[in-house]
């Protein structure tokens, strides 16, 4: 029997053929305990093939659904293949497949979600002076909403508990900047979501999804799904403290 | 209102009526989406019938031009209509996003049973 829970790293991948194969090697090497899957997001070049030739597991999406959708799809697949945790990964190289275990600590601890956080301390990471307003913006109202401090929403490199997956499969923002709804949502639902610094590279390959007026689109979108949320009927509680309020009792 | 124009009303509101009854009959428009349509059809049809209804609605809601009530009832209901079809919209991209999801998981399924069958040649008789 192992003692690990399985886990799964999904890999949504929208035209990342050039980057993925590299990505793939060092994650295979690095972490050869984890199961692959990637989920192509209806690319137009060989991303499955080149994913495929690299030995992981391949759902190829007929169309584009967004990094949300293909997300969901990810999750779903972990859900229905009985894993219990599962790792978002970047296709691009820019996570280090070193810092896994960093991510993976806190579910050990009874967290459901764990972002890997680009601006908390370690890393050197850089955007820009516009895209790091945005950010800051979107950070303070989802800070706001989810009633606990996050350096970091936007991140892709995140991993959820069982539970977290469960709810995910079937309940997950589809669309771009998914990270940040689906961060105020966990956390308004109680769940325990939690932050650790990690380090990150700059991108091997591929274009990044940051066309302006597609960018702003989804920033507006994003601060009216988050504006439109509705209250949590109470403060979420600390998972570890319930037990010990029930007995209190 | 003249004459003429509540001609032109009556019969412009009975034609578009009959289309859309004809349209749910031949089972090519779904009676659910017809039924804001039968509405704003009964309603405008009530109006232009009766003028007499017009002019009191019209100056109760101190509208002093009468046809412009046509207008206000008219884009009204267009606005729930574009609303309703917004919301269907949103049901259908959610329905076909998981039957999406279904297929892309179902061809992996069968992918990874076909590779298994070939590995297996003989057991195929």
């Amino acid at each position: 029997m192992r003692d690990v829970q399985s886990t799964v790293v999904i890999i949504p991948a929208f035209n990342e053929a050039q980057a993925l194969p590299a990505t793939l090697r060092e994650l295979c090497s690095v972490r050869p305990d984890l199961d692959v899957v990637v989920v192509d997001d209806g690319s137009h070049d060989a991303t499955a093939r080149v994913a495929r030739a690299a030995g992981v597991e391949v759902l190829s999406l007929p169309y584009n659904l967004g990094i949300g959708g293909a997300m969901r799809l990810g999750f779903r697949y972990a859900v229905e293949h009985g894993y219990e945790r599962a790792l978002q990964f970047d296709a691009d190289g820019q996570h280090d497949p070193s810092e896994i275990a960093t991510l993976l600590a806190p579910l050990d601890d009874g967290a459901d979600l764990v972002i890997g956080s680009r601006f908390a301390g370690r890393g050197d990471y850089k955007v820009g002076r516009s895209r790091g307003l945005a950010m800051r913006l979107l950070r303070s109202l989802a800070m706001r909403l989810a009633g606990q401090r996050f350096s970091d929403t936007s991140s892709g490199f995140r991993a959820f508990s069982g539970p977290m997956l469960e709810r995910f499969a079937v309940d997950y923002p589809i669309e771009y900047l998914d990270s940040v709804e689906a961060l105020v949502f966990a956390c308004r639902a109680g769940y325990d979501v939690r932050e650790v610094p990690t380090h990150m590279r700059e991108r091997t390959g591929g274009t990044a999804s940051n066309r302006r007026l597609r960018l702003l689109y989804h920033y507006i979108r994003v601060l009216v799904v988050l504006g439109c949320s509705p209250r949590p009927a109470r403060r979420p509680v600390p998972r570890a403290a319930e037990p010990a309020e029930a007995a209190a009792r | 209102m003249n004459q003429r124009t509540q001609f032109l009303l009556l019969a412009f509101t009975t034609v578009t009526l009959v289309a859309i009854l004809r349209l749910v009959r031949s089972g090519k428009l779904k009676a659910k989406y017809s039924l804001l349509w039968i509405t704003l059809g009964v309603a405008m049809l009530a109006l232009a019938a009766l003028p007499n209804i017009a002019d009191r609605v019209a100056e109760k809601f101190g509208v002093y031009y009468q046809p412009a009530l046509f207008f206000v009832v008219g884009i009204g209901f267009l606005l729930l209509v574009v609303i309703h079809f917004s919301y269907e919209l949103s049901r259908m991209e959610n329905r076909v996003r998981t039957l999406t999801e279904e297929t892309t998981l179902i061809r992996h399924e069968l992918a990874s049973v076909r590779a298994e069958l070939d590995v297996r040649p003989d057991e195929r008789g």
